[in-house]
């Protein structure tokens, strides 16, 4: 049987007084690909945050098998900065070596860490490129690589296909599944399902409670999305027997 | 014969040497930072720990007005970042909400000191005021001595400060205390701001200390040249303002001052 890499047990959390976590219990195996899915505020994010330790729960725990990487979502990030491409990723790797001044020196494998990653997402060539000259689908493709630099057992991606195109969007399933065939255990916020549906193992459907958890035939039933979303998402089954819902999910 | 300048230009020209280093690195962090109303709240803050030397004075504990200072600014600071939660992920607040109210509270304080001690109410203002022409070496020494304490905390932990500066919620997913490194930050940007006030004057320390490196930020495409360009920008308005002076009745702080903000406005219609 498979270790249990996290779990999370009874796991309430909140925000001053907005409860974003209701009494979720939640096991993820290593190297599993898991979809969250959920309506805005249903607590995906929290979720996350959750799991990488940035937030106390109120009641409940996770407990963490392994070193996490999270890629947040790209609004937080302040893009008055011209900080270079190669110097983003360098980022993870800086706050794993705690090399926060400006002259410790840093390793060669450590430089060829942030080449590796950056040559994983295609991105190699924009390495002396301002970050913030780059467009939203090249952005997203540096914060992957900068959230694989540091080679994690868990990756956690908040929205990882927001504001990106179609072709980029193929890019970052190509690199998170090749990475999941590897063994990292990948856990992803996302809005639409279907692009991930070939390669994910679980998804978990989130509106503040955990409302299913399973295989995705399991949870994309018409009863699930309805609690969840207020009305049922159709589906229909691919020639290879996947199940696909028709449109992502509802905002606001 | 060569004519030797005026010992008091000499120093004007130091100062301002000493104030563009600060603007470089200090002032490019608050822009990073996005902490811009920190440098006049810190500056006010000041007031009532300068306020409050004077009444310790009365009760026969000396304390430099200029310490006195920095500790209230320092707490300002930090208080305000505290209050606002910019350590924390999901808690954050408007930051100028918190610094504004913390700028109330320094204010008050400081006047309710300064009734305590009304004879002496002109020292404290004097932390405010001040003239590139009639600085001492003293108030140079004190200006040196705090920027070397700036350019050595940035040296140490220039890269964290950036980290928490350009995407504060993976710095904190990573496991850096990043309410920790904004206290350092913002106390370190007090400290730079309380000692060159003391020495050339409120207005110059606003104009020097958010203007050259947000007009810098919006022309540079590393970080390196917003640092470099901070810096220029800072000592030509400094320079200019020296030399006008001699030929309009102004004082060189508020001639650099205008040159500068009036940059920053200009640089805004251009970039549009």
């Amino acid at each position: 049987m498979e270790e249990e890499v996290i779990k999370i047990r009874e796991l309430c959390c909140t925000y001053n007084t907005h409860i974003a976590l209701e009494k979720v219990n939640l096991d993820v195996k290593k190297g599993e690909f898991i979809a969250v899915m959920g309506p805005n505020g249903g607590g995906k994010t929290t979720l996350l945050r959750a799991i990488a330790g940035m937030i106390k729960p109120l009641k409940g725990y996770v407990k963490v098998k392994g070193n996490i990487s999270y890629m947040p979502q790209r609004e937080n990030i302040n893009f008055r900065i011209p900080v270079k491409v190669k110097d983003v990723v360098m980022m993870s790797i800086i706050s794993k070596t705690k090399k926060f001044s400006i002259v410790s020196k840093i390793k060669n494998e450590e430089i060829n860490s942030v080449y590796w990653a950056l040559k994983v997402v295609d991105m190699d060539d924009y390495m002396n490129k301002p970050f913030t000259e780059l467009s939203g689908g090249q952005q997203q493709r540096v914060l992957l690589a900068r959230a694989i630099a540091t080679n994690p057992d868990i990756l956690l991606l908040d929205e990882p296909f927001n504001g990106v195109d179609l072709p980029t969007q193929e890019k970052i399933i190509k690199i998170l599944k090749d990475l999941s065939k590897k063994g990292t255990t990948i856990i992803t916020v996302v809005h639409n399902v279907s692009p991930l549906i070939h390669y994910i193992s679980r998804i978990a459907l989130l509106n503040k409670k955990l409302v299913a958890y399973g295989k995705p035939e399991e949870v994309l039933t018409p009863e699930n999305t309805t609690k969840v979303y207020g009305i049922p998402i159709p589906t229909s089954v691919c020639e290879e027997g996947y199940i696909h819902p028709l449109f992502g999910d509802i905002h606001g | 014969m060569k004519k030797m300048l005026p010992p008091f230009i000499i120093r004007a020209v130091i100062a301002v040497f000493i104030i563009s280093l600060n603007a470089a690195i200090t002032g490019t962090f608050t822009v990073f930072r996005n902490v811009s109303f920190l440098v006049a709240g810190t500056a006010h803050a000041a007031l009532a720990g300068a306020a409050l030397a004077i009444v310790l004075e009365e009760f026969g504990f000396n304390m430099p007005i200029l310490v006195g200072g920095i500790i209230f600014a320092v707490f300002a600071a930090v208080i305000a970042s505290y209050a606002s939660g910019r350590g924390k992920v999901g808690k954050q607040e408007d930051t100028n909400t918190a610094i504004a109210i913390s700028f109330a509270l320094s204010m008050s304080l400081a006047v309710l000191f300064i009734s305590m001690v009304r004879e002496y109410a002109a020292r404290v203002w004097g932390l405010l005021i001040g003239d590139l022409f009639l600085l001492s070496y003293s108030d140079l020494k004190a200006m040196l001595i705090a920027t070397l304490f700036v350019i050595f905390v940035t040296i140490l932990f220039y890269r964290v400060f950036l980290y928490i500066s350009f995407d504060v919620e993976a710095a904190i997913a990573s496991g850096i205390k990043v309410d920790i490194y904004d206290y350092l930050l913002l106390s370190t940007i007090a400290i730079s701001v309380v000692v060159i006030m003391g020495g050339v004057g409120a207005i110059l320390v606003f104009a020097m200390f958010v203007a050259p490196s947000a007009i810098a930020t919006r022309f540079s495409n590393s970080i390196s040249r917003v640092f470099l360009l901070s810096f220029l920008i800072s000592f030509a308005s400094g320079l200019l303002g020296i030399a006008l002076s001699f030929i309009l009745p102004f004082s060189p702080g508020a001639i650099a001052g205008v040159v500068v903000s009036s940059t920053y406005f200009i640089s805004a219609f251009v970039k549009r």
